[in-house]
């Protein structure tokens, strides 16, 4: 993609219907020098925002109204346009199970809530280094 | 009908008594009458009135023997001198009406017949005598012997006569008592007979009842169990037993059922399809009836089974229902059905479900509020514009601490429900048990410090390694070494401890704690319990964590032991299987 060759930083839609770590979240994309380009409060908006914003990211929450964190994963990647996204999938749950759900939905990577947004911005950061 | 039987069996045996009374009175009787004709007559026939009178005197008396005699419950020999007696008195009669010339001499037959007729021919010689000794009497009293023929054939050849008679009537009567004797035997034979076929008409009788009353109370446990369905089936599934429950859950009544409709007909054709290609069936014609077949297969081996399966109402609803099948045999052993016993787990199902989404539900919303506050409280902390104070920090410490414990709690809530539900998910990998403790107790390190408590470990010099789930196992160390440390007064001790032992590893976590008092050693593991020790010296926790350390070891497929003295301290072993190849240096 143009965006990330450029040298230029990575484009961020993030996705969770709980405002206040909606909030957390992007306070760490922004930590980790990530531009938020668009905020969804539920699944629906979410994909609708990727699907319009081709970003380099988007960070989900598993649990939401309309559309779950696995159903957005999932139609992400079952259209062809939209496979340089890589996905952050965020979740209350604990076990394995659920970690084996949204791997296989298509999510590159999977953390369990609660979350330190430091370590969070610290693997954004690391992510966009790695992929330049 | 038997009281007549035996009233006349009675009747036979007083027949062979033969009262003598009533054989004397023939004789009686005829004394009478002759007496009263002398009387009447007396200057024509009497000739002599002393021997008259004593005639009379001698006839009573033995009339009263024979009374006598009668009143015995034991017949006695002596009674036949009832008719010896007797002859005297009709001697003497015929004595006192003219003596040989006498009318009565006749009379002397009536006591020869009686004297004859007892069994044995002796005692026709007896009656002979005897009447000969009467007829000659007048001789004897005279002293003379008989002058003319006639008088000798009188005296001499009428007892002959007399005797001949007497034979005849001997014969007679011991034909007729042996006649009386088969009827007699006859009739005991039939009485016995009788009461044989009573009886055992009374032992049938008997056995009906029994049967009845065992049919009885079959029917009613049968009719008793209204919440599972009970049916009972022959070897090709057709239905013979249908009970209250079964009505109740398909929606059938027994006469609607049974004979016509078979067990499969219940059942799901797809769930029996499956279940026979699990059992591996030949498809197709080798076995008869495959669905059936599959249904009943173990119980058909012997083994009873307990099984989910869907029945199908009658009006078309499913129902899952926990289906026991056990075998039905005969008095030989054989199978000749089975029996069915169905409990509706549908509620249970559903229950079970909703508890699940309740418990996930929870957890995610308490776990979401927690995200919040752990991770502004970090914001908060690592804000390098304006750095908190030392002493902001130490709160900002507290309320970190608390918030991690809440979500600790919250993760073994959810953990102890998986439990319960049966979805317990193992990560299963090599585990290295001595790296496990070592970061357990380096964990837990600062908190023994601050508790003032020495925390020793002991690991052999060779890695231990065990299959299962690392975290799990850490949590387990973690649980154990951190109780072990709470329930340790200053000053104590905590040693952690590995060692190699038979074909398992075994961790041993020693305290010099404050102990566990017996009578509640045997409900340690149960969720929520708290030992009296622990809440009379104020030991925070919520009883979950030797809960889940007792899930997690038994899931390893090992144990976790106790041993506890209450004021010296307490340790828990946990023994882990293994494996074959010991790994070691």
């Amino acid at each position: 993609m143009s965006a990330t060759t450029a040298g230029a930083t990575w484009r961020v839609v993030i996705a969770e219907d709980d405002p206040d770590i909606r909030a957390l979240v992007s306070i760490a994309v922004k930590r980790a020098g990530l531009d938020l380009v668009a905020e969804a409060v539920d699944g629906g908006a979410a994909f609708e925002a990727v699907a319009r914003l081709h970003p380099d990211l988007a960070v989900l929450d598993v649990s939401m109204p309309t559309m779950t964190g696995l159903e957005v994963c999932r139609a992400v990647r079952a259209d062809p346009t939209l496979d340089t996204v890589r996905l952050i999938l965020l979740s209350a749950g604990v076990d394995d199970h659920a970690k084996a759900l949204g791997l296989a939905a298509g999510a590159d990577e999977y953390y369990i809530k609660p979350f330190s947004p430091k370590a969070l911005a610290a693997r954004l950061t690391d992510l966009m280094e790695d992929s330049k | 009908m038997t009281t007549s039987v035996r009233a006349y069996a009675r009747a036979m045996k007083r027949l062979s008594v033969d009262a003598p009374v009533i054989k004397q009175l023939p004789t009686f009787i005829a004394f009478t009458a002759a007496l009263f004709l002398s009387l009447g007559f007396r200057s024509a026939l009497v000739t002599n009135l002393f021997s008259l009178t004593l005639a009379t005197v001698v006839m009573l008396g033995a009339t009263v023997l024979a009374a006598h005699y009668s009143r015995l419950s034991r017949p006695s020999r002596w009674f036949l001198l009832v008719p010896g007696i007797s002859m005297l008195a009709i001697a003497l009669l015929r004595y006192a009406t003219g003596g040989t010339t006498s009318l009565f001499a006749s009379l002397i037959i009536l006591p020869v017949v009686w004297i004859s007729a007892q069994p044995g021919r002796r005692w026709v010689g007896v009656a002979v005598l005897g009447a000969s000794a009467a007829l000659l009497l007048p001789y004897l009293i005279d002293l003379r012997w008989p002058d003319t023929p006639s008088e000798w054939l009188r005296g001499v050849f009428t007892p002959v006569v007399y005797g001949l008679a007497a034979v005849v009537v001997n014969e007679l009567s011991r034909q007729g008592r042996r006649q009386v004797r088969a009827v007699r035997r006859l009739a005991l034979e039939g009485e016995k007979l009788l009461a044989e076929s009573l009886k055992v008409a009374g032992q049938l009788q008997e056995n009906e009842v029994q049967l009845r009353a065992a049919d009885r109370l079959t029917r009613s446990v049968l009719d008793g169990v209204t919440e599972q369905s009970v049916i009972g089936s022959d070897l090709t599934g057709l239905i013979d037993v249908w009970n209250p429950g079964a009505r109740e859950m398909l929606g059938l009544t027994s006469r609607e059922v049974q004979g016509r409709r078979y067990v499969s007909e219940f059942h799901l054709p797809e769930e029996l399809d499956e279940r026979s290609r699990e059992l591996n069936y030949p498809p197709g014609a080798t076995v008869l009836n495959p669905g059936f077949s599959a249904l009943v297969e173990s119980a058909r081996l012997g083994r009873a089974e307990v099984r989910d399966w869907t029945y199908v109402r009658h009006d078309g609803a499913r129902l899952t229902v926990s289906v026991a099948v056990t075998p039905r045999v005969d008095d030989n052993g054989e199978t000749i059905g089975y029996i069915f016993v169905g409990t509706d787990v549908t509620h249970a199902l559903e229950v079970a479900r909703l508890k699940d989404e309740f418990v996930g539900l929870i957890s995610h919303e308490l776990r979401t509020p927690l995200s919040s506050i752990l991770g502004y409280l970090e914001l908060m902390r690592d804000d390098d514009e304006s750095p908190l104070s030392v002493e902001q920090l130490q709160y900002l410490g507290v309320a970190e601490r608390n918030a991690h414990r809440l979500l600790r709690l919250v993760g073994d809530l959810l953990f102890t429900a998986q439990v319960s539900s049966g979805k317990f998910p193992l990560t299963i990998s090599q585990v290295m048990l001595g790296e496990t403790i070592s970061a357990a107790v380096l964990s837990a390190t600062p908190g023994a410090v601050a508790a003032g408590v020495e925390l020793i470990t002991e690991l052999p010099a060779d890695e231990l390694m065990v299959r299962g789930d690392a975290v799990r196992l850490g949590q387990a160390c973690d649980n154990l070494i951190s109780n072990a440390i709470k329930f340790t007064p200053r000053g104590g001790r905590v040693t952690v401890s590995l060692e190699h032992r038979g074909g398992e590893a075994v961790v041993v976590i020693r305290d010099t704690g404050i102990g566990i008092p017996e009578s509640e050693l045997d409900q340690l593991y149960a969720r929520f319990f708290r030992a009296s020790t622990a809440t009379r010296n104020a030991v925070p926790g919520v009883g979950l964590g030797l809960t889940i350390t007792k899930a997690i070891v038994t899931a390893h497929g090992g144990e976790l032991d106790v041993e506890s003295e209450e004021g010296v301290g307490t340790a828990f072993i946990m023994a882990l299987p293994l494996p074959q190849v010991a790994v070691a240096s």
